[in-house]
């Protein structure tokens, strides 16, 4: 495939009902006029992922793909990327120039993220109706996807979370890297996502960007040669 | 390159990256079907890859035994594939051949590059002929080569039984194990075939009928 076809790919990951379709259909609702969009869909067990966003209009219906995993949601985007891959040159392919694919993972657990073979960066979304605490009690995706996203804290008072605090939570387990606290209903927190993934883009059509991998691995820690306590964030071998 | 033993043995492995976790081997429609009996019958799994030996598997296995035959003496291989689609009649089951064909060249063409001398790596192309021509560059035999295609398609059916039916996954191994004299019986018919015209042209219509129906169908695990 021509190098110049090669679209920015973003995957988007995190746990069952975080609403990851909705933050896909959001990003083509706020983007399909300024970027050429396409959409991979990882269902488990239907392609309603892909008809949501289909029948949500924001996006010419062809542009939106759904690869089965086989009910290996995790593998798909990890172990074994090979359909992922394809239909991602496919709709490239297809639809060149192509400048953002979203790759939208099966909805696993807290520990699948996506392998740098298959996407460029990864927005890893949690929702406060999952639990205050689940940003603190960490993980790959949570730690070091590039983006993280708290969603639904317009549901906050329903279930008891404090906002500010789970995003302080999630900040201090991602050591700088963003974090977004998003609800449909906050305008600006909509223009902050679309503003994240149109800086992105220009990053990745720059060059510059080299993927990072947020591993399977938590971040932990050892003591080294010289008794100092070291901390990884990056699988290695000890 | 490697043993051409342990080829076999990566080439047999689901965990090589070719999407074989998006596979049932027509199971999936099999046992929506009624195969299996919602749990009832499931020996009906064991069944249903032995029969797949015997007919589809065994226009896979010598397409893949002759592709690498016209590899090793420098023949188009398209010719291949050609004549396997003419054995094929569900265009659906030809599709989900070809996208597997287009998984395999993809690993192929980054870890057995000589592949690539005999077909583009983007190519859409069966997936035994691709087994076929990677069977040749890495020197396994034609029994080696018809072996790993009655393996996996076995393998393939044992394995999604567990995402689709209540079965004891030590319970699919031994059915695997049974299949042996099957996947055999089916090396010893295909291993000596040399021309495009000695290539069977067995049919299973009804995994032809399932396969049409599981391409437009909206619950589904698997590809194919």
């Amino acid at each position: 495939m021509p190098k110049n076809n090669r679209s920015f790919r973003l995957g988007v990951a995190g746990p069952v009902g975080t609403g990851k379709s909705s933050l896909i259909a959001m990003l083509c609702r706020e983007l399909a006029s300024e970027l050429q969009l396409g959409v991979i869909t990882n269902d488990i067990y239907t392609d309603e992922d892909a008809r949501l966003l289909r029948s949500a209009g924001v996006l010419d219906p062809e542009r939106i793909r759904a690869v089965e995993t086989g009910a290996c949601p995790h593998t798909a985007i990890r172990d074994d990327v090979t359909p992922n891959l394809i239909a991602v040159e496919d709709l490239e392919r297809d639809f060149a120039p192509l400048d953002v694919v979203l790759v939208e993972s099966g909805g696993d657990n807290l520990t699948a993220t996506f392998s740098p073979a298959l996407v460029d960066a990864q927005i890893f979304v949690l929702d406060v109706a999952g639990g205050g605490d689940v940003a603190r009690k960490g993980g790959p995706g949570i730690a070091r996807a590039d983006l993280l996203v708290v969603n639904k804290t317009d549901l906050a008072p329903y279930v008891g979370v404090d906002v500010p605090q789970m995003v302080a939570d999630a900040e201090a387990a991602r050591g700088g890297k963003p974090v977004l606290a998003l609800s449909r209903t906050d305008a600006d927190s909509v223009l902050r996502l679309k503003e994240w993934v149109l800086e992105m883009t220009a990053v990745v059509r720059s060059g510059s960007h080299t993927p990072v991998d947020p591993g399977p691995m938590a971040p932990h820690s050892h003591v080294g040669d010289d008794g100092e306590l070291i901390t990884h964030t990056h699988a290695h071998a000890h | 390159m490697g043993s051409p033993e342990l080829v076999a043995l990566m080439l047999a492995d689901a965990r090589l990256p070719t999407g074989g976790h998006t596979q049932s081997a027509g199971l999936e429609p099999a046992v929506r079907a009624g195969l299996g009996a919602d749990g009832a019958r499931l020996a009906d799994v064991a069944s249903y890859a032995a029969d797949r030996l015997r007919t589809i598997v065994r226009v896979e296995a010598a397409t893949a035994v002759v592709a690498r035959r016209l590899t090793l003496d420098g023949e188009l291989v398209e010719q291949a594939e050609a004549a396997w689609a003419a054995r094929t009649p569900s265009q659906a089951l030809r599709a989900a051949s070809r996208r597997q064909g287009r998984a395999y060249l993809r690993l192929a063409s980054r870890v057995w590059p000589a592949t690539t001398e005999f077909l583009k790596a983007d190519a859409e192309i069966a997936r035994p002929v691709v087994v076929g021509v990677v069977a040749a560059v890495t020197g396994l035999s034609a029994e080696q080569t018809a072996r790993l295609i009655g393996y996996d398609d076995a393998q393939t059916v044992v394995a999604a039984s567990l995402k689709l039916l209540p079965v004891d996954p030590a319970d699919a191994a031994g059915w695997l194990l049974k299949l042996h004299p099957d996947i055999e019986e089916l090396v010893t018919a295909v291993s000596r075939i040399t021309t495009l015209a000695e290539i069977p042209a067995y049919g299973a219509p009804l995994v032809d009928v399932f396969a049409q129906a599981h391409a437009v169908e909206r619950m589904r695990l698997f590809h194919a």
